[in-house]
């Protein structure tokens, strides 16, 4: 039993940065229609300017500040320099090539990114010098007072990215855009704006997702986001591409998933059943959980 | 050259003919049909283990410290036959993730991930595969008898390799430059309307898979064949990659480009980089490597998208004019104002311009005598939902053999979508579609195309880099050659059923004036060109029944006006057609009856003049 | 868009430029097999390509086939600073036959795929080429049998079992096999007194192959496996796994799981065990600087020094053979990037071996008074093993002295006598390490071969 507890509480570390992570890719997604899997790429290259600075003598979490406006910085360039024009160019050349054409897109400015990132830091594994603070044990979860700050945050960052998407203007625009951009234009919203801002905003929290994510492994290197895309992309189609509130479940489920079944089965194999649950929703219902069925 | 060079030598041949072989199966499934498989490698992989498990001898023979399943010790060539047949069997379900109505960037993503998923399971699942050792001391073929490390033996090794892949070239180029290899490519442009022409995506989907994988199967096990040892970082996602750039730089949909690819990036650039002397901190040079194919993809995607050798255009021309054996039908108005003389033949004959192969269902023999009586499409309770909305509402209509049927109605009537259900493309939700006397409700669209119930699409969809005369073509509803088996067999086997699929597509093309444009890429044309090319291309499935979504749109007056007599002439003979159309003034001259549909359901049925004098049809008009 | 080239199908031509191309690559395979006629009668086996034409006075090249790129990048580039450190103490005491050595790395990126071209173009471009080092386990499989084909001489770093019994006849390796690492971590365990054992090893190549004899050994040496738990190279965290061993409270957990994955995976332990660390045996695979770098960043310097051991070949730390050891290697100080503590690199993986390989090759070669493999091959047998009344030397510049005076001799490098067996495998006699402090590698106990028998 304590176990299954102590992995409920792994579980919800996983979700916790998970969740940071997938609401980011989503939204891109939903305001671009474009899966960006250079996400990964991004998330990394931001820890290693967060980790830049931690050297030099600048507590994590406020390099997680400049990891943050990296990744809002790299992530706007991505979509304007690299993504935008592809888009246009591609919607002339094939109606229905367009979209693969992005996927090879991004999968080559993955490898643009982080083997030229690569190539700056070296291969070998480095880690944030951050002290992971005294062990708490409550009712059979067992968490390190850095994992608790993590989860905390991970809550602060997804009440705000409520507030944002339902009280504010800009949200509304955001999800204007998301629902129909033409027509959004045309009510007068500024929709290329809007993008800007979002992927800025998605950016930092793909940042801040990197940070995190590095300092829960304890060891990182240039290629460590390679296979936690996938499990970013799990917990996005779970939720429903696009769906903000869907990847914030998507994330939990997901996180709980995969460590608690390590738990019972081989834990080498935890991360296949974030596979196995994304190549399901995908097959059976690729509106995911929350959003419409196929 | 010193010995080594040529062992060097001979090595780079073998690996170019084992990528070109790989990106031959991967230029089929992608450049031709359009299948984005990123699992590609599985394929390979899967290839490779197989013909490593077949010729193993078994796991205690050598020393036990490795652990996989098989181990029969068979003699060459049975492992290379074997890995070939398990390549396309692993692709069988694969067909799940590309069969369905996903997005294809979806759809690329999920296999991305079962390729590396797959990895994953095989290297930590030790027993299996032996794990992420791999299978070593695989021995290579005919190793018994020959010495495998030989010159004389790895040289005949190289040459049995590019026969190989020469024999795979002509295959995949057989296969691509027949009638099939048409309805290849006119999926991969625009899937649903070929699925309205009668083209089983399903099946057009599996078949390339399957051929794909067994290629690259092949190719997985002549490597290994050679190198003698199988290890899951020979397979990563990385490799999949690399293939996937090779097709794109080198030319995605012509053979000769993925050779090309083959050669240059697999082989060419990874080779190059070995000549580089190592300089900086270790490994900087592996990795300015992997930035420069992620640049040469991106850069390559921008500036030349369609790589270096791009597709041909397949030029079959306009010909000659059409020779006694064509007809054209009586009292037609060509496009060019003419009017041709009647033809006292013609009353009795039940040809007519599109007839050449004569299917059950279409149209009786008395057909040009003018409409019949019974209906030849009708439909009880038709109901279509999205979500909360009832987009078309218990519709039930009826439509008649011979006529010429209108549908209007205003903005979000419904109209498209009841002929999208009308047609299969769209399912109904509840209600019945009553095709020539038979239940179609649950027939998708291509079995419906099949039996003659033809649409066409309110937007632009064309077969936009297949040629005018190609779209024309792809439409034909019986070909020899438009299957897997029928390609294989060569030219001479469909060669006859294609000249006459040629001549008809001619005469269609001198009827409406585009015999100029038959050679050009029909994405090429003007609107009003591309309009006729859709209804040529529907008139060439031989319909008994067509469903026009706005055929006139954007078209000259005039020009709609000529569209609208050719149509009439159509129906003269027998075609019935339901038309949904916008321009009023085209109902009055040319439609008769014309239903009306506002919010969903039928308002009223009649003529034009009956229609324009009820009130509630004015009024939604009006108000919708 | 249309840039296009046209062809007129629809006939014969289309097919016909199709034939012509496929009977392009028809001839090239035919003219290919042609020659394969032609060739295997005038030699039928793999060439030879050491310098035998070479002229006096041109350098003797050995060359580093190792991965210096993908998982496992440190290797290669650890193993060159060795190569360049006793080939320049080789050219100090005058070279071989008056030629002088020099080192070059050959990439084979860790993938038994790309391994086979390396080789290939390795053999293709150097021509003056008379010794292969490296060749680890990611790639070993897939190369040794070219390089025996073309009658090279190879010092290889792979512990794999298909060596232990398997002729090749230029294939030598001064590593231990895996399967004597396992018994001898096992016995590592007994020495300290352990009885629970748990094991934590990686899912790659090198590591997967020490389970199985571990689980024997344990069983044998009468201990309790608490827990096995294998590791995920690719994944990013443990917390399960770690979790799970935790749980089991075992003794001690022995592992070798490279790359970041140690780190991270032991740090998590410690984590959830309250802080405090479970003791850890290591594999020799962890004496090298890199995984002392990540590994004490991630779970502190002092945790190592406390709770960490490792089998290691037994290998000298002072006396006549260490001391011209140490001044090779030291002097590649400073010409090489710095991972901290260039000490370090004196107890790397390959520095020994690699070291003693290179040296009893070099003495071969002198006495055999050339540098073709073949020719220069049975000698190292006999210096390495020795014959009756052979003077013991412990360095290069000792040994060739001794030749030149028409002496027998035996060497005995840093890492002790060598004793090959018919496979030319020379296993070694085991010791314990661990780290300082401040990460110098220092010996804290030794591994007698009863004890290793008692569990293997």
């Amino acid at each position: 039993m304590s176990l299954f507890l102590a992995s409920v509480g792994f579980g919800l570390v996983t979700a916790a940065v998970l969740a940071i992570a997938a609401v980011g890719f989503t939204m891109q997604f939903a305001v671009t229609d474009v899966l960006n899997l250079a996400y990964g790429a991004v998330m990394i290259a931001s820890a290693f300017v967060a980790y830049a600075l931690n050297q030099a003598g600048v507590d994590v979490w406020i390099a997680m500040l400049a990891a943050a406006a990296a990744g809002a910085a790299g992530s706007v360039l991505l979509n304007q320099g690299i993504y935008t024009p592809f888009q246009r160019r591609a919607a002339s050349f094939s109606q229905s090539r367009a979209p693969i054409t992005m996927v090879i897109v991004s999968l080559g400015m993955t490898l643009i990114i982080e083997f030229g990132l690569q190539a700056i830091v070296g291969g070998t594994n480095v880690s944030y010098t951050i002290s992971q603070g005294p062990t708490v044990k409550a009712g059979g979860l067992i968490l390190t007072t850095v994992q608790l700050v993590i989860i905390g945050l991970s809550v602060v960052i997804m009440a705000g990215v409520h507030v944002l998407l339902r009280y504010t203007k800009l949200g509304k625009a955001m999800r204007a855009t998301a629902a129909n951009r033409s027509l959004a234009r045309n009510c007068g919203i500024r929709t290329d704006r809007v993008v800007t801002v979002t992927w800025a905003l998605t950016g930092a929290l793909c940042g801040i997702a990197g940070t995190v994510f590095a300092i829960n492994n304890g060891s990182f290197g240039a290629t460590s986001a390679d296979l936690f895309l996938v499990v970013i992309l799990a917990a996005v189609f779970l939720g429903g591409p696009g769906q903000a509130y869907g990847a914030m479940v998507g994330a939990l489920l997901i996180g709980l998933a995969t460590e608690i079944s390590a738990a019972y089965i081989n834990p080498s194999y935890k991360d296949v059943v974030a596979f196995v649950v994304l190549l399901v929703v995908m097959v059976a219902r690729p509106g995911g959980v929350l959003g419409a069925a196929a | 050259m010193t010995s080594a060079q040529l062992f060097y030598a001979i090595n780079l041949l073998i690996y170019a003919g084992v990528d070109i072989i790989a990106c031959l199966g991967l230029s089929q499934q992608f450049g031709v049909a359009g299948v984005t498989n990123f699992a590609f490698i599985i394929f390979q992989a899967a290839g490779a283990y197989t013909a490593a498990i077949l010729s193993l001898p078994s796991q205690s023979a050598n020393g036990a410290f490795q652990s996989y399943v098989g181990g029969w010790n068979l003699p060459f060539p049975v492992p290379w036959i074997g890995a070939a047949i398990v390549g396309g069997l692993v692709a069988v379900p694969f067909t799940f993730l590309v069969g369905r109505r996903l997005r294809g960037d979806f759809a690329a993503v999920g296999l991305l991930v079962t390729a590396v998923m797959a990895n994953l399971l095989v290297t930590n699942y030790r027993p299996l595969l032996n794990g992420a050792a791999g299978l070593s001391l695989v021995p290579a073929p005919l190793q018994g008898e020959y010495n495998p490390q030989s010159q004389g033996y790895q040289w005949l090794y190289a040459a049995v390799t590019l026969v190989l892949a020469g024999a795979v070239f002509l295959l995949v180029q057989r296969v691509t430059e027949s009638p099939y290899g048409r309805s290849l490519r006119a999926m991969r442009d625009n899937d649903v309307v070929a699925d309205s022409l009668g083209k089983n995506l399903l099946s057009l989907r599996a078949a390339m898979l399957v051929l794909g994988g067994a290629l690259a199967g092949l190719s997985g096990a002549i490597l290994v064949g050679f190198i003698n040892l199988w290890a899951p970082s020979a397979w990563g996602y990385a490799e999949t990659i690399v293939l996937f750039a090779a097709v794109i730089i080198g030319g995605a949909g012509n053979h000769r480009g993925a050779v090309l690819g083959a050669i240059l990036v697999p082989v060419g650039f990874e080779e190059a980089t070995r000549y580089i002397p190592p300089f900086g901190p270790p490994g900087l040079v592996d990795d300015l490597q992997w930035l420069a194919i992620g640049l040469l993809i991106v850069v390559s995607l921008w500036f030349r998208p369609q790589g270096v050798l791009p597709e041909r255009r397949r030029l079959i021309g306009a010909g000659p004019p059409p020779g006694p054996a064509v007809r054209v039908p009586n009292d037609l108005v060509t496009l060019d104002g003419s009017r041709h003389a009647p033809d006292p033949d013609g009353a009795a004959r039940d040809g007519s311009v599109v007839g050449a192969a004569g299917r059950p269902m279409t149209r009786s023999a008395s057909s040009a005598a003018g409409p019949d009586a019974d209906p030849v499409l009708r439909t009880v309770g038709l109901t279509r939902d999205f979500g909360g909305v009832r987009a078309v509402a218990d519709v039930s209509i009826e439509v008649r053999r011979g006529t010429l049927t209108g549908l209007i109605g205003p903005n979000g009537a419904g109209k498209s979508t009841l002929l999208a259900t009308l047609a299969g493309t769209l399912p109904a939700t509840s209600g019945q579609v009553i095709y020539a006397g038979a239940d179609v409700t649950g027939l998708p669209a291509y079995r419906r195309a099949r039996l003659g119930l033809v649409r066409t699409f309110q937007l632009a969809s064309e077969f936009k880099r297949l040629t005018v005369m190609e779209n024309l073509l792809s439409a034909v509803p019986v070909n020899r050659g438009d299957s897997l088996a029928g390609a294989l067999r060569g030219r001479r086997y469909w060669r006859r059923d294609e000249e006459a699929a040629i001549d008809r597509a001619r005469a269609l093309l001198d009827r409406f004036g585009l015999s100029g444009y038959a050679d050009s890429y029909a994405g090429d044309l003007s609107g009003g060109q591309r309009r006729l090319t859709e209804i040529m291309r529907a008139l060439m499935t031989e319909p008994a029944m067509l469903l026009l979504d706005e055929p006139m749109a954007g078209v000259h007056p005039r020009l709609a006006r000529q569209i609208g007599a050719q149509l009439l002439g159509l129906c003269a003979e027998g075609m019935t057609i339901l038309m949904v159309e916008h321009e009023l003034a085209i109902m009055d001259e040319f439609c008769d009856p014309v239903i009306v549909m506002a919010e969903g359901a039928v308002l009223a049925t009649g003529t034009m003049a009956t229609l324009r004098a009820r009130t509630e049809v004015v009024e939604a008009y009006l108000v919708g | 868009m249309t840039i296009s080239r046209t062809r007129r199908s629809g006939g014969s031509a289309g097919s016909r430029t199709a034939r012509r191309a496929a009977a392009g690559l028809l001839a090239a395979g035919l003219a290919a097999a042609g020659l394969a006629a032609c060739s295997s009668s005038s030699s039928s086996s793999g060439a030879t390509t050491s310098g035998t034409a070479a002229a006096s006075g041109s350098s003797v090249v050995v060359a580093d086939l190792a991965p210096f790129s993908g998982p496992d990048a440190a290797l290669g580039p650890t193993y060159l600073v060795s190569c360049d450190g006793t080939t320049q103490a080789i050219n100090n005491a005058g070279g071989v036959l008056g030629r002088k050595l020099t080192c070059k790395g050959v990439d084979t990126r860790g993938d038994p795929a790309d391994a086979v071209p390396a080789t290939r173009q390795m053999f293709a471009t150097t021509p003056n080429l008379a010794l292969v080092i490296g060749c680890t386990s990611d790639e070993a499989a897939s190369v040794v049998p070219v390089i025996n084909a073309d009658k090279m001489v190879a010092f290889c770093m792979t512990g794999q079992s298909e060596f232990d019994s398997t002729h090749f006849q230029y294939f030598y390796r001064l590593v231990p096999p895996d399967l004597a690492e396992s018994y001898a971590m096992i016995a590592i365990a007994q020495q300290l007194g352990y009885k629970r054992i748990a094991l934590a090893f990686g899912n790659d190549i090198g590591s997967q192959t020490f389970i199985q004899p571990a689980i024997a050994s344990i069983s044998k040496a009468g201990m309790t496996l608490a827990a096995n738990e294998t590791l995920d190279l690719n994944a990013s965290t443990f917390r399960t796994e770690a979790d799970k061993i935790v749980a089991a409270h075992p003794d001690v957990i022995l592992t070798e799981a490279l790359g970041p994955t140690d780190a991270t995976f032991l740090s998590e332990v410690k984590q959830l065990n309250g802080g405090k660390m479970i003791p850890v045996i290591g594999t020799s695979a962890d004496i090298s600087p890199d995984w002392y770098k990540s590994v004490a960043a991630a779970i502190g310097a002092s945790t190592v020094a406390s709770s960490f051991h490792a089998d290691n070949l037994v290998t000298e730390t002072s006396g006549p053979a260490y001391t011209p050891f140490y001044s090779a290697i030291m002097a590649e100080k400073g010409k090489v990037g710095s991972t901290g503590d260039f000490a370090t690199y004196l107890t790397a993986p390959g520095a020994v071996h690699l070291y003693d390989g290179i040296n009893l090759a070099a003495l071969a070669m002198i006495e055999a008074k050339s540098t073709v493999p073949s020719v220069y091959a049975p000698y190292i047998i006999k210096i390495g093993n020795g014959t009756a009344g052979a003077v013991v030397v412990n360095s290069f510049a000792a040994g060739a002295a001794a030749l030149k005076q028409g002496k027998a001799i035996r060497y005995e490098g840093p890492g002790g006598p060598t004793s090959f067996d018919s496979y030319h495998d020379s296993p070694g006699i085991f010791q314990i390490d661990t780290y300082s402090s401040s990460g110098a590698v220092q010996v804290a106990g030794n591994i007698s071969t009863a004890q290793l028998r008692a569990v293997s």
